[in-house]
């Protein structure tokens, strides 16, 4: 499923002392089944902005199309559009509220009001994407570790079959091995289901990581878009955003500066390794 | 709604009535309240009025922010003034609808009684916004210190009063999370009937309750890695001190609580209406 | 004098677990003998996966948990002496991961207060600290704010002021920076570092981010709880295999470093900044 954004402004509080404008005539088209990556510092209005996009905020102006249908069009398909549009929030861990684990990840699909051996089938599936046992549908979501309450509560967006994923700061405050697991689980998801997923974070180690194309908002608007390969090297621009590259980014940056001739879009520890044997052996001949 | 409780919210400026003595300003609220159910005719709460008003000026707080508590108890306003309308018995008939009745008499109540709300939560308004929360309830700390001899608890008062206030944004904007992260999840809120509606917010308590305790235990542990150990011995950055300002204050709540008991014998000799 | 000496220092808690319908109690062992010195003025990070004891540990130096076995002393006072108890939070202060569930004021300068407050300090030099301290954290404008509208960092900040007020000889830090966005995890650790650097305040930083330990004098490494490696940032994390071994990462630089050192590249192992991996690359061509 596509989306298409069209000169979508928000603005919080209007007429009122604390009137802001958090997003300022966004335009973006997104395409089934790519991988996007959506940075920007908090307060560049990428929160507000996956907000809209299934429908819990209302634009001020411009529209939101799904497959070249406007969202609000019809009010009461909004439901469907939530569906579709699967949003799991920042700490997602704090909305589990059921007694077993199985029943918190069936709330979404009940709410759907799906047939119930195809509710059995959703939460199955999602909670093995997300990698939690058997052992564990029948205990009580809060005796969980912090990373498998995370992946459960992300399970229970997964249940509704969404065609869209977003995840915002899905490995906030998550140890390396806890990160891991979680992306891990999204990348297995992309992967099988084809699905469209969009990753907000502010780990640039996890975007260049997953990422297919990396969207930069700034002060509201779209400031950057394009490929890992053609943003990261931008990196004085990200500086200036308050963003940074990853770490080798920087380091073929400064050899670039030191008049190597390196290529500058290098940002993964395996490419850099392969380059950098390349760069020392050309000396060698 | 819950955003418009006056309650709690300070309205940071430089006045001589946000300079009085939180124990003053509480001391003279509550003879202020006590009056306000002395006064008994028009002419008296026109005088309530002026001095209100007078009192407001010199706040420097906007009108509309003293205003704004009233649109929270405005149903109970109104219910107040019907009840009043249709109930009170008297002898000039103004108007009779079938078995209702309405009589000048009535009408003079409701509005009597209308009026003294709007006064009830204007005036305390005036406490809570010239009055920064901190010393509020210092200033109950403080006047209900001589009680903890008989066991009231007037520091752990105070502190509940902080931290309550300290959360209250904190778990506001955490219910707003959590509705919206179950409104993903297709939760609905606003259809159904009467006991599906309830239903639906088990999906919102359950998690704000497990949210709060998390953050009672943490705030806790942090109170007490700050050395936190109740009343004993504790002392404080800001100590209050009644000063001249204070007494002019009193003199002039005195004054004013004279002319209120002045215009109620007034109200003896002159028609019921005035 | 040491500031922190943990000896042999374990311990033990009871957890019930229920399971299909019959409660067994376990016992669990967070910290097992562990060994930890620092000295007053230093620097250390302890690092560690969540639930490697790491958070435990921290507990013990601010006396809110007890040893079961072996002795934390914190300026040679022994943390299970319970009159001490008072003298002990004074003198190392704690600063915990979620900036909102740690201020108990609605006003930033009423918070700071706290502290010295709870400590029965006469008011004028309680109104001096608090301005000092605010000046430390570069927060003075914000005194009269209320924390609710302050970011992340910020609030974080006024916690590290709170501490400061009350005239900490050292400062545990629990995971700072677990739930800031990059710029607050910027601000915090900038604070923390010139507080460590110009008024010699001796910090203990509690961290599973590698970047933050990266600046530290001495690196202790936790897994199990246990210390399983412990030295300069250098000496630890050139250990690119064990310490993934134990649920951590290495900067990118860093496994850069030790990738090509597999392929036989004569490069250093313990790189851990851009600049130094640029200085190492650069040599490395002219050289060869």
């Amino acid at each position: 499923m596509s989306i298409t954004i069209n000169h979508l402004t928000h603005i919080y509080n209007p007429g009122t002392a604390f009137e802001k404008k958090a997003l300022d005539d966004v335009n973006l088209q997104i395409e089934t089944g790519e991988f996007i990556g959506l940075i920007g510092h908090t307060g560049s209005g990428k929160s507000t902005l996956i907000q809209h996009l299934n429908g819990l905020i209302l634009p001020t102006q411009g529209e939101i199309l799904l497959d070249g249908e406007n969202i609000h069009k019809d009010k009461m398909r909004l439901k469907e559009v939530r569906r579709r549009v699967g949003l799991a929030f920042q700490y997602p861990e704090y909305q589990l509220f059921e007694m077993t684990v199985y029943r918190d990840v069936a709330f979404g699909p009940t709410n759907m009001k799906l047939p119930a051996d195809q509710i059995h089938e959703n939460v199955i599936s999602a909670l093995q994407t997300v990698g939690l046992g058997e052992e564990v549908y029948e205990q009580s979501p809060f005796e969980l570790s912090g990373g498998q309450k995370r992946r459960a509560a992300i399970a229970g967006v997964l249940a509704m079959n969404p065609e869209i994923l977003i995840l915002d700061e899905p490995t906030a405050g998550l140890d390396p091995k806890g990160r891991d697991e979680i992306l891990d689980a999204i990348q297995n998801l992309h992967e099988k289901r084809k699905i469209t997923v969009i990753l907000v974070s502010h780990s640039m180690e996890d975007v260049a990581r997953l990422a297919e194309r990396i969207i930069v908002m700034h002060r509201g608007k779209v400031a950057m878009t394009g490929t890992p390969k053609e943003i990261f090297p931008r990196v004085e621009e990200l500086e200036q955003m308050g963003l940074a590259a990853p770490q080798i980014s920087y380091v073929f940056h400064q050899l670039q500066e030191r008049g190597y001739d390196l290529p500058a879009d290098v940002f993964t520890t395996e490419e850099a390794k392969e380059v950098l044997l390349q760069f020392l052996k050309q000396v060698k001949k | 709604m819950i955003r418009d409780i006056t309650i709690g919210q300070y309205y940071p400026v430089a006045s001589p009535i946000h300079r009085l003595d939180a124990r003053v300003k509480l001391a003279i609220t509550f003879i202020y309240i006590v009056t306000l159910f002395f006064v008994d005719s028009f002419i008296g709460y026109f005088f309530v009025m002026l001095s209100l008003g007078a009192v407001i000026a010199s706040s420097k707080v906007p009108l509309r922010f003293m205003l704004r508590g009233i649109k929270s108890i405005m149903v109970i306003i109104v219910f107040t003034m019907i009840i009043n309308l249709f109930t009170t018995k008297g002898e000039t008939l103004l108007l009779e609808i079938g078995f209702l009745r309405i009589t000048w008499e009535g009408v003079a109540v409701a509005l009597k009684m209308s009026i003294r709300l709007v006064f009830l939560i204007v005036g305390s308004s005036v406490l809570t916004l010239t009055t920064t929360p901190i010393h509020l309830t210092d200033g109950i700390e403080s006047i209900l210190k001589p009680f903890s001899k008989i066991g009231v608890p007037s520091h752990e008062i105070a502190m509940m009063m902080t931290i309550a206030l300290r959360f209250i944004p904190t778990l506001l904007d955490e219910t707003d999370k959590i509705m919206k992260a179950q409104q993903a999840r297709g939760a609905d809120f606003d259809t159904g009937t009467l006991k599906e509606k309830a239903q639906s917010l088990i999906p919102i308590l359950v998690p704000l309750f497990i949210s709060a305790f998390r953050r009672a235990e943490e705030l806790a542990t942090a109170m007490e890695a700050r050395c936190y150990h109740g009343g004993e011995n504790r002392t404080r950055m800001h100590v209050v001190s009644i000063g001249r300002r204070d007494f002019v204050a009193f003199a002039v709540t005195a004054v004013y609580v004279c002319i209120i008991f002045l215009l109620r014998h007034a109200a003896e000799i002159v028609p019921f209406w005035i | 004098m040491k500031m922190v000496r943990a000896q042999q220092l374990s311990y033990e808690y009871i957890k019930t677990v229920e399971k299909d319908g019959v409660t067994t109690e376990q016992k669990l062992q967070a910290l097992k003998n562990v060994n930890i010195s620092v000295e007053k003025g230093e620097f250390v990070a302890v690092l560690g996966h969540n639930g490697s004891g790491k958070s435990t540990f921290a507990k013990h130096i601010n006396a809110l948990l007890c040893p079961t076995g072996g002795t934390l002393w914190v300026k040679e006072m022994d943390t299970k002496n319970e009159e001490l108890v008072w003298d002990i939070r004074q003198s190392a202060g704690m600063v915990f991961q979620n900036p909102d569930n740690q201020l108990v004021a609605t006003v930033v300068e009423e918070d700071i207060a706290f502290g010295p407050e709870n400590l029965g300090i006469e008011s004028s030099e309680i109104r001096k600290r608090v301005d000092d301290a605010l000046e430390q954290v570069r927060m003075t404008e914000f005194a009269t704010f209320t924390p609710s509208k302050l970011s992340g960092g910020q609030k974080q900040r006024i916690a590290i002021a709170g501490v400061l007020a009350m005239k900490p000889d050292c400062i545990v830090l629990d995971e700072p920076t677990a739930m800031l966005d990059p710029i607050g995890r910027r601000e915090v650790m900038e604070t923390v570092h010139r507080l460590n650097r110009e008024e010699g305040i001796t910090i203990i930083l509690i961290t599973h981010y590698m970047d933050e330990a990266v600046r530290a004098d001495r690196v202790y490494v936790i897994d199990d709880g246990d210390v399983v490696l412990n030295g300069t940032p250098k000496e630890v994390f050139s250990n690119v295999e064990a310490l993934k071994g134990y649920g951590l990462d290495v900067p990118q630089v860093t496994e850069v470093a030790y990738l090509l050192r597999r392929e036989g590249i004569p490069i250093p192992a313990d790189i851990l900044t851009v600049e130094e991996m640029v200085g190492a690359l650069c040599q490395l061509r002219s050289t060869i």
